[in-house]
């Protein structure tokens, strides 16, 4: 029982489907149940949390990320996977703690100041919550006090910044000096991304990682996890 | 547990994200002839035939065409048709003729202004662009080329491409179709080169079809001869064109004519002797056997005005091919164009315009059938692998530009444009998802990466990257045909070397 509905998790995660609603990326198959309603069913039927995350969530995500480096999902088939496992985790995370799984982590991310642009940071929230990350978007043009503010009140794991334009990129550079003035720069690891951004400017700004594009910046934020996971 | 699924998903290796595959679209925007210049053309192409006609070297062909009412000089060997007679036997002529394929799923329907591409011959030689080489054809490549077209996607039919040259005369028919039906199951064409060979090629296509009446029932062969400008039946073609209009096999009868060589140098003086020339053969094939299913064609280009080349690559054939599609439309003639060709000697920036440009017009004017669509370069006299996979990537786009433009409500999207609006985006919009793929063609070979990947990848041309592609389909190269069929063929027709 639990093994069935788990592999219908992955399959429909691979199929990028939401809930019952959703189309997937086959013909024929709207109406069935999608990953929120599996997800509920599975844990009616007391499947273990840990088993829908691991073998259900995480497993597939990896099919899909095979698929797109294949060339055979676009961008819109890996963000459809993974709003489906940003869908799961929100019903799971009333459940985590008792079940004793330890979230992956809580990530604060922003446009700068100036900047209009998101679909970048968007697509990166998508797939880092894919990828089981607790995600707090503040949105775009985001005024570096405000930052500073949500860091101090949210105390995330992580805080991603993100410009398109090299006239609002300064603005990641202040927001890190704003963080250091009020002392918090040393609690949180900064990624910084965005069209005009190089690893060079991350580092001569001080931010702790890079990330070129949705996927890489998802890599980066799990090798610094892996970094982190003495101090928890 | 509350959910009970009526079927399962298919798991992650069933599931198929399959390049939508474009053939038979309805081409026919482009329009290089007015209606009026139709008409003039026509009347033209019609007092030629009354007037001028055409000399008849074949014996059969021209008591063929005597017994269905032409007025024959036999001393000069001149047959001449009046204009009603002339469209009589045109419109004997079906104007739907299907091409089969062996398993149904690349079946051609010419007609209309349906569309589809196909490969084209004959080339004696292969250019090998890792080397540089210009060698002969053999046997061996028509066989690999077939495996090729097999699973090249936009080429929908099989013309045999090359000669093979190492081969005596009399095993050359047999082995050109017998390589052809034995690594694709896509629909074969050829030209034949004995009129024993057509005797034995159908012979064969009998055996795989299961039985004569399986074959007439569902052609998987057709047979090209050709009439030769201006205004010639040739003793051998003529008898030809008997032979296979007896069998009942679809019969191609293209004509080529030359601009300023054999034909006047103007493409509307060039559009009269095509037309003229491949009315005769429609018209000797109907006087053979009425209802005889037979393709117009077109070969028509230009020549190099410097020495008298014949040109494959130039604006003006891809002009007189797409008017030729439209003369087959007047008609009502299914039609088989010339285009994709290159008269370059290398895989260059000429080799992919002049095919692009000539498969593109004869593809928008609706030509049924686009012949020589892919893999020819170098006058049509040397074929070349790797140009087989780079035509394949222009014929999908081209294909895509048949398409044209769908316009309607879910196309239009207005709900969902009110939905994301002043700067939204439709990244992750379901409308994306599910039309994304159908809207825009996936490339199979064009290079998108940036530079940065690009080079990371070995900054590969388009050829090696084609070159690539050519060696992952020849390794799997497996015969198509079931043993039984393959032993009964081999052991009744005689000279296949396998």
């Amino acid at each position: 029982m639990s093994e069935d509905i788990i592999e219908l998790i992955k399959e429909n995660v691979i199929q990028g489907r939401v809930n019952k609603d959703d189309e997937g990326i086959e013909v024929g198959v709207a109406g069935q149940p999608g990953v929120t309603e599996l997800t509920e069913a599975a844990l009616a039927s007391g499947v273990k949390v840990s088993e829908i995350i691991n073998e259900g969530l995480t497993a597939s995500m990896e099919v899909v990320g095979q698929k797109f480096e294949n060339e055979e999902y676009y961008i819109p088939d890996m963000l459809a996977s993974a709003e489906a496992v940003g869908a799961a985790m929100e019903l799971l995370k009333p459940h985590l703690a008792k079940s004793g799984v330890k979230p992956k982590g809580k990530i604060l991310i922003a446009t700068v100041k100036g900047d209009l642009h998101d679909i970048g940071k968007n697509i990166v929230s998508i797939l880092l919550r894919g990828a089981g990350y607790l995600v707090k978007d503040l949105g775009h043009d985001v005024d570096t006090r405000d930052i500073v503010a949500a860091v101090r009140e949210e105390q995330p794991d992580f805080l991603g910044l993100s410009a398109l334009l090299t006239s609002t990129m300064v603005n990641m550079e202040d927001t890190i000096k704003a963080l250091k003035e009020n002392g918090l720069r040393d609690k949180v690891k900064i990624i910084i991304g965005g069209a005009p951004v190089s690893p060079e400017y991350a580092k001569s700004i001080g931010a702790d990682g890079y990330g070129a594009d949705g996927f890489h910046a998802v890599a980066v934020t799990e090798a610094l996890s892996s970094d982190n996971s003495a101090d928890g | 547990m509350p959910y009970v699924l009526e079927k399962r998903l298919p798991g992650p290796e069933e599931i198929e994200y399959k390049r939508m595959i474009r053939k038979g679209l309805e081409g026919g925007s482009y329009k290089p002839l007015t209606p009026e210049d139709i008409s003039k053309i026509n009347e033209t192409v019609l007092r030629t035939i009354e007037e001028i006609g055409c000399v008849v070297n074949s014996d059969t062909a021209l008591a063929a065409l005597e017994k269905a009412g032409a007025t024959v000089d036999k001393e000069k060997r001149r047959a001449r048709l009046s204009t009603e007679k002339a469209l009589e036997l045109i419109s004997q002529a079906p104007s739907e003729v299907t091409l089969c394929s062996r398993d149904q799923k690349n079946d051609i329907h010419l007609g209309g202004s349906r569309v589809y591409t196909g490969t084209g011959g004959t080339a004696l030689y292969i250019y090998e662009p890792a080397t540089g080489v210009k060698r002969q054809a053999t046997l061996d490549d028509l066989k690999n080329i077939a495996g090729l077209v097999e699973e090249l996607d936009n080429i929908h039919l099989f013309l045999l491409p090359t000669y093979p040259n190492e081969l005596p005369l009399e095993q050359v028919d047999v082995n050109r179709f017998f390589a052809g039906l034995d690594n694709t199951t896509k629909h074969i064409m050829g030209g034949v080169y004995t009129t024993e060979g057509i005797r034995q090629v159908v012979r064969m296509a009998e055996l795989v079809a299961g039985s004569p009446e399986a074959l007439r029932e569902r052609p998987i062969i057709s047979i090209i001869t050709c009439v030769i400008s201006p205004f010639i039946i040739d003793a051998k073609y003529g008898d030809m064109v008997v032979a296979v209009a007896e069998s009942g096999i679809p019969l191609v009868c293209p004509a080529e004519p030359l601009c300023g060589a054999t034909s006047p140098v103007t493409l509307a003086g060039n559009l009269v002797v095509q037309t003229v020339d491949s009315l005769m053969g429609v018209m000797l094939a109907q006087a053979v056997n009425p209802g005889t299913p037979v393709i117009f064609g077109s070969v028509a280009t230009s020549t190099d005005l410097r020495d008298y080349k014949y040109i494959a690559g130039s604006v003006e054939m891809g002009l007189l091919n797409a008017a030729g599609a439209q003369m087959a439309q007047f008609y009502k003639l299914p039609f088989y164009a010339t285009g994709g060709m290159t008269d370059s000697k290398t895989l260059d920036a000429q080799s992919g315009y002049e095919s692009a440009i000539t498969n593109l017009l004869c593809a928008l004017s609706g030509a049924n059938f686009i012949h020589d669509s892919a893999g020819l370069m170098e006058f049509a006299m040397t074929a070349c692998y790797e140009k087989y996979v780079i035509d394949n990537e222009i014929l999908g786009m081209v294909m895509r530009a048949v398409e044209g433009i769908r316009v309607d409500d879910e196309t239009l999207a207005y709900d969902l444009i009110k939905e994301v609006g002043p700067g939204g985006n439709f990244v992750t919009a379901k409308h994306t998802r599910r039309l994304m793929r159908k809207e825009h063609y996936q490339p199979t070979l064009s290079d998108r990466n940036s530079r940065e990947n690009w080079e990371e990848r070995g900054g590969k041309s388009t050829w090696e990257n084609a070159a690539e592609k050519v060696k992952i389909i020849l390794e799997s190269r497996a015969s198509v045909l079931p043993d039984t069929v393959r032993e009964r063929v081999l052991s009744q027709l005689k000279g296949i070397s396998v």
